[in-house]
């Protein structure tokens, strides 16, 4: 019997991690599942917007059928499209697609898809979509198959601050899928004042009232700019100072927990003043709850991108670049993004989105004005063991 | 093994290695197999002696684990106290309700772990219910808070094993002849008396049974500590969870894995010695 039962719960608890430390949509998707049990019934409508047929749409609209008759396999992360961009591909182009949210985390996935792309096995999909410093990882690794610029004429609307990145110079492998930006989020009525600076989640007036990312880049990354030194060129010295501080905020108690996307959930329900929080997540629960703020820090805020990518072992990845060259229109951009509130990379989509959703197209979060954007930073590219140096101090200071 | 059958005593003496193949088979391959990988993982990419990343193990995660072993127990002997009670009245006062109060022990089981979980941490909020009553009869100061405490983490993994303790005791309470009960009590013996003397030791199989399957999960489960703790009250079973996926440390995951192991069959040894039950042996 304790067999049986302990491998059930190791099945929910692997659903678990696919979930809990995920980025994007956990609460949404979590309250959800739960029948808003955690979150209840204002957060089921703020996230309604219909998007949650995403992942079913492409099973029963195509009829028409290109490439072979083959499907198109995505994953991308949950909530992160909007629901009509995959029937509307599907109508466009005649392919089949099979669009699918489990993307919940970069290490776990890559955790998934380690193993077969190693040994050039299949892993089932056409697209995946990952974070920068994961996709650097990816392609250091022979994983991803080159981009044929040929077959992918909208690519000349990709932004040119992206066209060329450290982790894939010229863009051969990689192209951006939507970026957020991640700063501060905080409840007024529970601060009591407006903040501006990431060292207002030091402050001992908040203490057990704030949370901080297990993602390392972005927590360490900010705590880094508190410190006054940039993240694009962070030395172990740098990690190390900024953990320091860190674990001193811990052990005193000052931070309540480090969390994935449920920190939402605490700012919702009260619990705490403060949060360091992804940009699209805020936005989404003001829409709701509008007592809630998200803010980039006056120290600057930390900027992350998703990236498509092929898979090396993918049979259809001419479908793959179809699928890059449809999101790479404005006007379907500017559809995704209507979706998702995040950054688009696709030159055009700002004006169209303006004709769709006026309202959204001059919110900061989807259009940082050049004040803001000055204050973008990306963390740097780290090499195998530099990641797992970093990681280990971070985890130490984290507790875990 | 009907096609066997005319072969007579032959085929009898492979039967019962032929019933066990399955079951061997399955543990070769789940769990020895496993095992040995772990263990392979563990020693691996070391310059110095194999025990290196062990001490490390013990070196930086010592707390972690002293935390898990008390949060455990204490979710253990709190489950005990409220199980054994249960128990107890479900095997000899429940009458017809029994086998209703039975589906109710086992109704939570039919949410998620999960869920469950979820669902404490919504009970405890800052702004819930628990926190205001407590505060309302003076036991919690206001601005005191119940989530994200020991007490929420421990309450979670008491409520979350509670009925693995519950039903071994359940069982061994029920199989118990009622007729012991009546003859100690007709030899003068007292009701506490009769409990003590023959309920009692009758229903320990249970007790040890019960205790195992709440502390084993408890010592290394992390979801509660994850969800209801804060980063001060993270149990081994994080640390682990962390090493693997997120550092990608795997030898020193794995070393703590068997560290984990190696102590709770140690615990769990000891423990069968004390209450001398063969059970698990």
């Amino acid at each position: 019997m304790s067999r049986r039962e302990s491998d059930m719960r190791d099945d929910e608890l692997h659903a678990f991690l696919r979930r809990a430390i995920t980025r994007r949509g956990f609460i949404r998707r979590s309250a959800l599942g739960a029948g808003g049990l955690v979150l209840g019934n204002s957060v089921l409508a703020a996230c309604g917007g219909g998007k949650d047929g995403a992942p079913a749409a492409g099973a029963d609209s195509a009829t028409a059928t290109a490439g072979g008759g083959k499907t198109l396999r995505i994953s991308n992360w949950p909530l992160y499209i909007d629901k009509q961009t995959v029937p509307d591909f599907e109508k466009a182009t005649g392919i089949k697609t099979e669009y699918t949210e489990d993307i919940n985390d970069n290490a776990e996935f890559f955790a998934k898809i380690d193993e077969p792309l190693k040994r050039s096995q299949s892993i089932d999909r056409e697209i995946i979509v990952l974070t920068d410093w994961m996709a650097g990882r990816l392609i250091q690794l022979g994983y991803v198959a080159p981009l044929d610029p040929a077959k992918i004429p909208n690519l000349a609307n990709l932004v040119d601050n992206v066209k060329d990145v450290s982790f894939d110079p010229g863009r051969k492998y990689s192209v951006p899928w939507l970026s957020g930006m991640t700063g501060v989020g905080y409840n007024p009525k529970k601060t009591g004042r407006e903040l501006t600076s990431i060292n207002d989640i030091f402050d001992p007036k908040f203490k057990g009232q704030v949370t901080m990312l297990t993602e390392m880049r972005d927590t360490i990354g900010l705590v880094m700019l508190a410190n006054g030194k940039d993240p694009s060129k962070a030395t172990a010295a740098d990690v190390k100072a900024a953990a320091a501080k860190i674990k001193k905020a811990r052990e005193s108690g000052q931070i309540r927990k480090f969390t994935g996307n449920d920190y939402a959930e605490d700012l919702a329900a009260g619990n705490i003043a403060a949060a360091i929080a992804w940009s699209g997540d805020i936005q989404g629960l003001a829409a709701d709850n509008p007592d809630l703020k998200w803010i980039a820090p006056k120290e600057g805020a930390m900027l992350y991108s998703d990236n498509m990518m092929i898979p090396k072992t993918s049979d259809r990845q001419d479908l793959a670049m179809a699928w890059i060259n449809y999101v790479y229109d404005p006007k379907h951009s500017a559809q995704i993004v209507a979706g998702a509130p995040y950054l688009s990379a696709v030159k055009g989509s700002g004006a169209e989105l303006a004709k769709i959703a006026p309202e959204l197209a001059s919110s900061p979060l989807v259009n940082p004005p050049d004040e803001l954007r000055g204050r973008l930073h990306v963390f740097k590219a780290l090499s195998d063991a530099e990641d797992t140096e970093y990681n280990r101090i971070f985890q130490d200071a984290i507790g875990a | 093994m009907a096609g066997t059958a005319s072969g007579g005593s032959r085929g009898s003496r492979l039967a019962p290695y032929l019933l066990v193949a399955p079951g061997i088979l399955w543990l070769l391959v789940f769990f020895v197999a496993p095992i040995i990988t772990l263990a392979q993982t563990s020693v691996s990419g070391l310059e110095g002696p194999w025990w290196e990343t062990y001490q490390r193990a013990l070196g930086n995660y010592g707390t972690h684990f002293f935390r898990s072993f008390r949060y455990a127990l204490g979710a253990t002997l709190f489950a005990l106290a409220l199980g054994y009670p249960l128990a107890y009245f479900i095997a000899f006062r429940a009458g017809r309700l029994k086998n209703l109060l039975l589906g109710l022990v086992v109704l939570p089981f039919f949410t998620t772990f999960l869920v469950r979980t979820f669902a404490w941490k919504t009970i405890l909020n800052d702004g819930g219910p628990a926190v205001w009553l407590l505060q309302q009869l003076h036991i919690l100061a206001p601005g005191g808070r119940l989530l994200d405490t020991t007490i929420a983490v421990v309450g979670g993994l008491t409520y979350n094993f509670l009925p693995f303790m519950i039903l071994p005791i359940y069982v061994s309470l029920e199989k118990i002849d009622r007729r012991l009960v009546e003859a100690a009590e007709d030899l003068y013996s007292t009701p506490l008396g009769a409990f003590r003397k023959v309920v009692l030791p009758l229903s320990l199989p249970g007790v040890f049974a019960g205790s195992l399957l709440t502390f084993i999960p408890a010592t290394g489960d992390f979801i509660n500590a994850q969800l209801l703790g804060s980063p001060n009250q993270q149990m081994i079973g994080t640390v682990i969870q962390n090493q693997f996926l997120e550092v990608r440390d795997y030898p020193l995951a794995a070393s703590l894995s068997f560290v984990l192991m190696a102590v709770i069959t140690i615990g769990v040894l000891a423990y069968a010695r004390v209450l001398g039950t063969e059970e698990l042996a």
